[in-house]
């Protein structure tokens, strides 16, 4: 059970976080979803791949840990075994909320931040401190309202990026086979990739829209990551020999 | 005159005209360009039919034919989902008398006697509940898919209700701003014919002579073409299929977060039936029963009774009728010369299965696909055409009868004459005494492309009460074995589909809102 609340520094001046990753704390998850923003940094240790939310069929961008629901490859009892941890994990337990604007209606709204004091990262007593001793917001805390400024932006533009996929036909679905090393065979499914082939035959008019929009290096990046798939299927190797 | 068929006319708009004219059109686009020109010529002062509402599975392969994306035409055409059809009170007349004819195949049809299992083990279950998953999804209401199924794709095997009216317009945009289809709207005056007796133009009001090289007659009763000019005989099936009349309302729903129904639904009545569709905005609902038997003061009252029990008495006490009469049957051939019907043109007959819009399905698409590349060779597609609808007509009566011969009621005088022996085709009464050791099956109907299954016999049959005699000979070893393992396969199924398959309303408003995925 979730219990989010509008974080302050009155009530949660003493909260600390526990910040260390562990199946401890909710992280053996099989995906994350992120955002084009991010691919860059995603792409140098995981595969992406779009899956469609159950609730609107729209596709949405993840980034991949595992083969199997509830398999963190990354995840072991040293920790996370990469340097780059997309944010979606790395904002836990944050995130945005939003208030009417002070003006009434018509104003904007604004970003808030909420915190969710069921999570087992919440502590009094060990891990990072949010608030500081005269109430001020921690460096932590700084760097954790980037993070969900990012993100908030991050998936407010993934249904342009999306939309531009589906325009050039660019998504396909894709079903991974995989054999391990102890004979295992195993199909991970519903997934879809971006198809180079078809990427490969666009034509300089739609490159350039495609560039214009800012959509091509987010596409180039899809591509990139999917080198990751071969480590991945390693890194189950690896933990089947142990 | 070269005698290339490059002009085809469709004569009459609604479903059956835009329907063809699409399947054409999107058939001969790439590969003929320009040769192959479609135009339809609507009057605007001949109404459609109006009604029509109930499709079969193969539309979903006619739609993605002629390039509509599922999406626009579940937004534009108030459509919803349909599993098959649930046929109340045609037994017994009874409170429990009901009985489900699905579009999903029986779990293993073909791969081992079922029927024999289901009488040797689970005689008290139904049949369709016991070999499919379908009828539990219906009873509770459940889509056949989900938001994340890509277009035209299903969990269960479905068809569409829709709006009769806003189809045929969604067609006629689709036509003519993707297929090329001219649309003239104007009123047919007069037809000018060859020496040879071919059709060679029509005339109009506005737009005087329509030349064409093949002419589509999709005038609906009129019968413009196939009918008036050319005076093909009309071949009258009411000596087999009483009916002759309907009764046609919309009612409301009595809130906007009702179910929708997901199969549609027909009831006995004393002298006929009464179907029941359910839209997202609507019901439409009518009763179809026979001149010889009610008068139409005793079908609204039935039809009033009806509306009441399910919508209420406000609701019962504000429906306007609209009254139809036809005569159930077709016409002798239905290709003549140079002019092919398609739609209420060719026949017509009591919608208890939705046949109308697949017989135009059908039609267009072998219109399109064996379309003449000369006139000479028309003669030929004609004869094949002639010969297979008419096949195709004979097996509809006889299956539609079906629905009637075992009924057990006798409350009126038409359900006695139902059952009467020189009311029931031969071929019908000769498979019934067999069914009586063999249940329904591919030798039964020998065709590739039958217009019903043998599966859908079975549900009929066996819902209607039909029981075979024991077995007198041995079954294949195994094969109850089989039979149990694929009943508990149809169990098992059922279950992850109703953990995974949302309400209908639910469904349609996901699809209002965000659409569906192409992939």
């Amino acid at each position: 059970m979730a219990k989010h609340v509008l974080l302050n520094n009155v009530e949660h001046k003493d909260l600390r976080v526990i910040t260390r990753r562990s199946a401890q704390f909710g992280d053996d998850v099989m995906c994350a979803l992120t955002f084009p923003a991010e691919f860059r940094g995603v792409q140098a240790h995981y595969p992406i791949f779009f899956r469609k939310a159950a609730d609107s069929g729209q596709f949405q961008p993840f980034a991949m840990f595992g083969l199997r629901d509830q398999e963190n490859l990354f995840l072991d009892d040293q920790g996370w075994d990469a340097t780059y941890v997309p944010m979606t994990i790395e904002r836990q337990p944050f995130l945005i909320g939003f208030q009417p604007g002070a003006a009434g209606a018509g104003a904007e709204r604004q970003m808030v931040v909420h915190v969710d004091l069921d999570s087992p990262r919440i502590s009094r007593t060990e891990g990072e401190r949010v608030f500081l001793e005269y109430g001020g917001i921690s460096d932590y805390l700084g760097r954790i309202n980037s993070i969900l400024r990012a993100i908030h932006q991050g998936i407010a533009s993934t249904p342009a990026f999306v939309a531009a996929l589906l325009e050039y036909e660019l998504l396909e679905s894709f079903a991974l086979d995989v054999r391990l090393n102890d004979g295992t065979e195993h199909r991970v499914a519903g997934f879809y990739t971006i198809n180079e082939e078809r990427l490969g035959a666009l034509d300089g008019g739609r490159l350039e829209a495609l560039n214009r929009d800012g959509h091509l290096l987010p596409i180039f990046m899809v591509i990139a990551s999917l080198s990751n798939i071969r480590a991945l299927i390693e890194r189950k190797n690896r933990r089947l020999r142990r | 005159m070269s005698g290339i068929v490059g002009r085809i006319v469709v004569v009459g708009g609604g479903s059956a005209g835009w329907l063809a004219a699409g399947v054409i059109a999107a058939g001969h686009r790439s590969a003929d360009a320009g040769r192959v020109q479609v135009t339809v010529v609507e009057s605007p002062e001949v109404r459609t039919i109006g009604v029509g509402e109930g499709t079969w599975p193969s539309m979903r392969d006619t739609l993605r034919r002629i390039g509509v994306s599922e999406t626009d035409f579940i937004r534009a055409c108030d459509a919803s989902f349909k599993q098959g059809s649930k046929f109340v009170g045609w037994v017994s007349g009874r409170d429990d008398d009901q009985y489900f004819h699905p579009f999903a195949l029986p779990q293993g049809y073909t791969e081992a006697d079922l029927v024999a299992q289901w009488q040797a083990g689970h005689a008290d279950v139904p049949f369709a509940e016991l070999v499919s998953y379908q009828p539990h999804l219906c009873r509770l209401g459940r889509a056949p898919k989900q938001i994340a199924t890509p277009e035209f794709a299903a969990v269960a095997n479905y068809a569409y209700h829709l709006d009769a009216g806003k189809f045929g317009e969604f067609l006629r945009a689709h036509c003519t701003a993707r297929l090329g289809v001219r649309h003239v709207l104007d009123h047919v005056t007069g037809i000018v014919a060859r020496d040879d007796g071919d059709i060679d133009a029509l005339e109009t009001r506005e737009h005087g002579r329509i030349a064409g090289d093949l002419f589509i007659d999709c005038t609906g009763f009129a019968s413009l073409l196939l009918g008036r000019h050319y005076d093909v005989p009309f071949v009258h099936r009411k000596d087999v299929l009483f009916n002759d009349s309907a009764l046609a309302v919309q009612v409301p729903y009595s809130d906007e977060r009702s179910p929708i129904a997901s199969q549609t639904i027909g009831t006995a009545q004393e002298c006929g039936w009464i179907w029941d569709i359910g839209l997202p905005t609507r019901r439409g609902v009518g009763y179809v029963y026979s001149s010889a038997h009610a008068t139409d003061e005793q079908a609204e009252q039935a039809l009033r009774r009806y509306v009441e029990r399910s919508a209420g008495a406000p609701a019962a006490a504000a429906i306007s009728p609209r009254k139809l009469g036809f005569s159930p049957g077709h016409r002798a051939k239905f290709w003549h010369r140079n002019c092919v019907a398609v739609g209420i043109a060719a026949g017509f007959i009591e919608p208890l299965e939705a046949s109308a819009l697949a017989l135009i399905e059908l039609s267009a698409a072998m219109i399109s696909d064996q379309l003449p590349a000369t006139r000479g060779e028309m003669d030929i597609v004609a004869r094949r055409f002639n010969e297979s609808f008419a096949y195709r007509w004979e097996r509809i009566v006889d299956f539609l009868k079906l629905h009637y011969v075992l009924t057990g009621r006798r409350d009126s005088e038409y359900w006695r004459d139902n059952c009467g022996p020189a009311t029931i085709p031969e071929r019908l009464r000769e498979l019934l005494s067999y069914w009586r050791h063999h249940p329904p099956s591919r030798y039964d109907l020998p065709r590739v492309d039958e217009i019903f299954p043998s599966a859908s016999y079975q549900y009929v049959l066996y819902g209607m009460g039909f029981r075979p005699a024991a077995s007198v000979t041995a079954r294949l070893s195994g094969d109850a074995e089989r039979a149990e393992g694929l009943f508990r396969e149809s169990a098992a199924l059922t279950q992850r589909l109703l953990a995974g398959l949302p309400e209908n309303r639910v469904l349609l408003e996901q699809i209002g809102q965000h659409g569906m995925q192409r992939i």
